[in-house]
C-alpha cells in the first residue's frame, strides 16, 4: 500500500514537472519566430475593409512551434468581424490551402493594449523550417467621414487610419503594404518613405528588418462612394413547419452609415444628376435568396412597397428592392422582407433520427454590415432538445412563442451576433428531437371543435325548454 | 455529413394537393353535415337514435377538421 501511494506521488510530481516544462517550451518558442516575408493588401473599395495577409513565418529557436500569434491594435479589434487563417502549400498554381484554427488569444496583451489572436499550426513548425500562411480578416466601421457633413452633389471622402507597418510580436525581415482605393482621387497621404501611388493603388514598402510591435501610423484621405450600407437592426425569424413549408421574415432597420446629409434634398437635382453616379446615396439594394423561394413580399409600417423585382434563375433567386426614398448619409428605412421555402430543401433526417435545419446564418444582402443579428428560430410544436451547430461565436437563448393552432408554444431558439459581414453567409445548423405524431395535433383540434359544435346541436334539440309539458 | 446517412424531410402529403384536398373534404364534410342537420329536423325526437346522429356528427367532423386543415395550408397558413 505505501509503496502504491509513493509512486502515484511520484508519478504526479513528474507530471507536474513535465506539463510545466511543456508549457514553458511553448511560451518561449512562441518568441522565437521571426517573419521572413510579410505582403499586406487592403481593399477600401468599399465600406467593409477586406485586409489579406501574407506571412512567410519561420522558426528560429530550437523547439517547434505549434501556435503563432497575430497582432491587432486595440482600436481594429473592435471592429474586427471576421478573422480565418490557411497554411499554403504548393508553388504558384498548384496552391492548395489548409484551413487553420483562429482564435482570440488568451495570453497577455502586447504593448499599447495591442490585442492578439492565436493561430494554432495543424503541422508543428520544427528550428529551421518555414510556413506560408494566408490571413484574412475583415473591418467594418473603420472609414471616418471627412467633411462630416456633405451636400446632396457632393461626392463623399473618408479617412482611413492604419500603419504602413505590419503589426506583429515577431520581427519582420521585409514587409510590403498596398491600398486599394475605390477611386484615383486620394486627397492626401502619409508619406513613409519608399511610398508609390499610382491610380487606385497606394503602396508601402518594402521595408526591411523592423523589430517587433513596429506601428507607424498613416491617415489616408479619398473618395469612397459606394454605399454604406449598414442593417443597424435585423431580425430573422425562420419558422419551420412540418406541413412543407419554412417561412423567413427579416425585420430590417437600414441606415446610411456615410456623410451625413446637408441641406435639404431636391428630387429634381437627385433625377438630374443620377446618370453621374458621383453621390454617395444609394436607391436600390440587392438580396440573394434560396432558390426555390416562394410568397415574397416586401412591405413596412405603411403597406406593400411596389418598388421590387424578383428575378428566379435556374442557380439562385435575386431580389432587388428599392426603398422608399433614396438613402443619404444618416437616413434611415425601415422594413420587412418576407419568403417561403420549401422544408426539403433545408430540413434534414439524421442517420440517430433527429432533424435539422441547415440554413444561412447572416444577411442575404450583398456588401452590407449588420450591427446586430438577432436570428430566431421557430420549431414546431413538440420538438425537443434543441442545439445548435454554428462555425463562430453566438449568443444563445430559448423563448416560446404562440402562433395558430398552438397550446403549449412553440420553443424558439434565438441567436444573436454583433457586427456580421456577407462572410457571415455560411450555414448553421439546429437539431432537435420531434416525433411525426405530433403533426396531428392541429388537425385533431379542428377536428374536436367541429365534433363540440355537432355534440351542443344533438344536447340542444334532445333536451326539453318548455315550462309546460306538452 | 455524409449523403447516405441524411435523407431530406418533405411533407406527409404533397403540397400540390392541398387545394384539391381541401375543396374536396370540405365538400363532403358539408354534405354530411347537411345530411346531419336534415336529420336532426326531419326525424321526431322519439324516434331519433343518439348514436346516429354522434356517428353522423364524428365523421362530418373529421372532414371539416381535416378540409379546413388544408384550406389553411393551400392558403399559405403554414401551421
Amino acid at each position: 500500500m505505501e509503496s502504491v501511494g509513493v509512486s502515484s506521488r511520484l508519478c504526479f510530481i513528474l507530471c507536474v514537472f513535465f506539463s510545466a516544462y511543456f508549457f514553458a517550451g511553448v511560451r518561449s518558442s512562441s518568441a522565437e519566430l521571426q517573419i521572413l516575408n510579410a505582403e499586406r493588401r487592403v481593399d477600401l473599395s468599399s465600406h467593409i475593409i477586406r485586409v489579406s495577409l501574407t506571412l512567410k513565418v519561420e522558426n528560429i529557436g530550437t523547439t517547434p512551434a505549434s501556435e503563432l500569434l497575430l497582432a491587432f491594435p486595440p482600436k481594429q479589434v473592435d471592429h474586427l468581424a471576421w478573422i480565418q487563417a490557411a497554411a499554403v502549400t504548393g508553388k504558384r498554381k498548384k496552391k492548395t490551402f489548409l484551413p487553420l484554427d483562429v482564435k482570440p488569444s488568451t495570453g497577455p496583451d502586447g504593448p499599447n493594449g495591442t490585442k492578439h489572436y492565436s493561430v494554432t499550426l495543424v503541422n508543428k513548425l520544427g528550428s529551421g523550417e518555414s510556413v506560408t500562411l494566408e490571413v484574412l480578416y475583415v473591418l467594418t466601421h473603420s472609414l471616418e467621414p471627412f467633411p462630416v457633413e456633405i451636400s446632396q452633389a457632393e461626392s463623399q471622402l473618408v479617412y482611413y487610419h492604419d500603419s504602413a507597418l505590419v503589426l506583429s510580436p515577431y520581427p519582420i525581415k521585409s514587409q510590403e503594404t498596398s491600398f486599394r482605393t475605390p477611386t484615383s482621387r486620394v486627397e492626401s497621404f502619409t508619406r513613409l518613405e519608399p511610398t508609390d501611388r499610382s491610380g487606385t493603388e497606394l503602396k508601402y514598402g518594402p521595408y526591411e528588418d523592423r523589430p517587433s510591435y513596429s506601428f507607424n501610423p498613416i491617415l489616408l484621405h479619398f473618395e469612397n462612394n459606394n454605399p454604406f450600407a449598414v442593417v443597424e437592426e435585423l431580425v430573422r425569424e425562420i419558422e419551420i413547419s412540418h406541413w412543407g413549408n419554412l417561412q423567413v421574415t427579416e425585420h430590417y432597420k437600414l441606415a446610411h452609415a456615410g456623410a451625413r446629409q446637408k441641406g435639404g434634398f431636391s428630387r429634381v437635382d437627385y433625377q438630374s444628376r443620377q446618370h453621374f453616379g458621383s453621390s454617395a446615396s444609394f436607391k436600390h439594394l440587392l438580396a440573394e435568396l434560396p432558390l426555390r423561394v416562394h410568397s415574397v413580399y416586401y412591405r413596412d409600417d405603411i403597406g406593400n412597397i411596389s418598388s421590387s423585382r424578383l428575378l428566379i434563375g435556374s442557380k439562385k433567386s435575386e431580389l432587388l428592392i428599392e426603398p422608399r426614398y433614396p438613402l443619404f448619409g444618416g437616413w434611415k428605412a425601415t422594413f420587412v422582407i418576407g419568403y417561403g421555402v420549401p422544408i426539403q430543401d433545408f430540413l434534414f433526417e439524421s442517420a440517430d433520427g433527429a432533424r435539422y435545419l441547415n440554413y444561412s446564418f447572416g444577411c442575404p444582402f450583398a456588401e452590407t454590415v449588420v450591427d446586430k443579428l438577432t436570428i430566431k428560430v421557430v420549431l414546431p410544436e413538440g420538438s425537443e432538445d434543441p442545439s445548435v451547430v454554428v462555425p463562430f461565436d453566438v449568443q444563445q437563448s430559448l423563448e416560446k412563442k404562440h402562433s395558430y393552432l398552438d397550446v403549449v408554444g412553440r420553443t424558439v431558439v434565438v441567436l444573436e451576433k454583433r457586427n456580421v459581414v456577407p462572410d457571415h453567409n455560411t450555414p448553421f445548423q439546429v437539431h432537435y428531437k420531434f416525433n411525426p405524431i405530433f403533426m396531428l395535433a392541429e388537425p385533431l383540434m379542428l377536428v374536436s371543435a367541429f365534433f363540440f359544435v355537432f355534440l351542443a346541436t344533438t344536447v340542444y334539440l334532445h333536451m326539453d325548454l318548455a315550462i309546460r309539458k306538452s | 455529413m455524409e449523403a447516405q446517412s441524411v435523407k431530406p424531410i418533405s411533407s406527409p402529403v404533397p403540397e400540390a394537393w392541398y387545394p384539391t384536398l381541401a375543396v374536396l373534404m370540405l365538400a363532403v364534410g358539408l354534405i354530411v353535415t347537411a345530411s346531419f342537420f336534415i336529420y336532426e329536423a326531419t326525424i321526431s325526437k322519439k324516434n331519433r337514435s343518439l348514436a346516429k346522429e354522434l356517428s353522423t356528427g364524428a365523421v362530418a367532423s373529421v372532414f371539416l377538421g381535416f378540409g379546413s386543415l388544408f384550406l389553411l395550408l393551400a392558403s399559405g397558413v403554414y401551421v
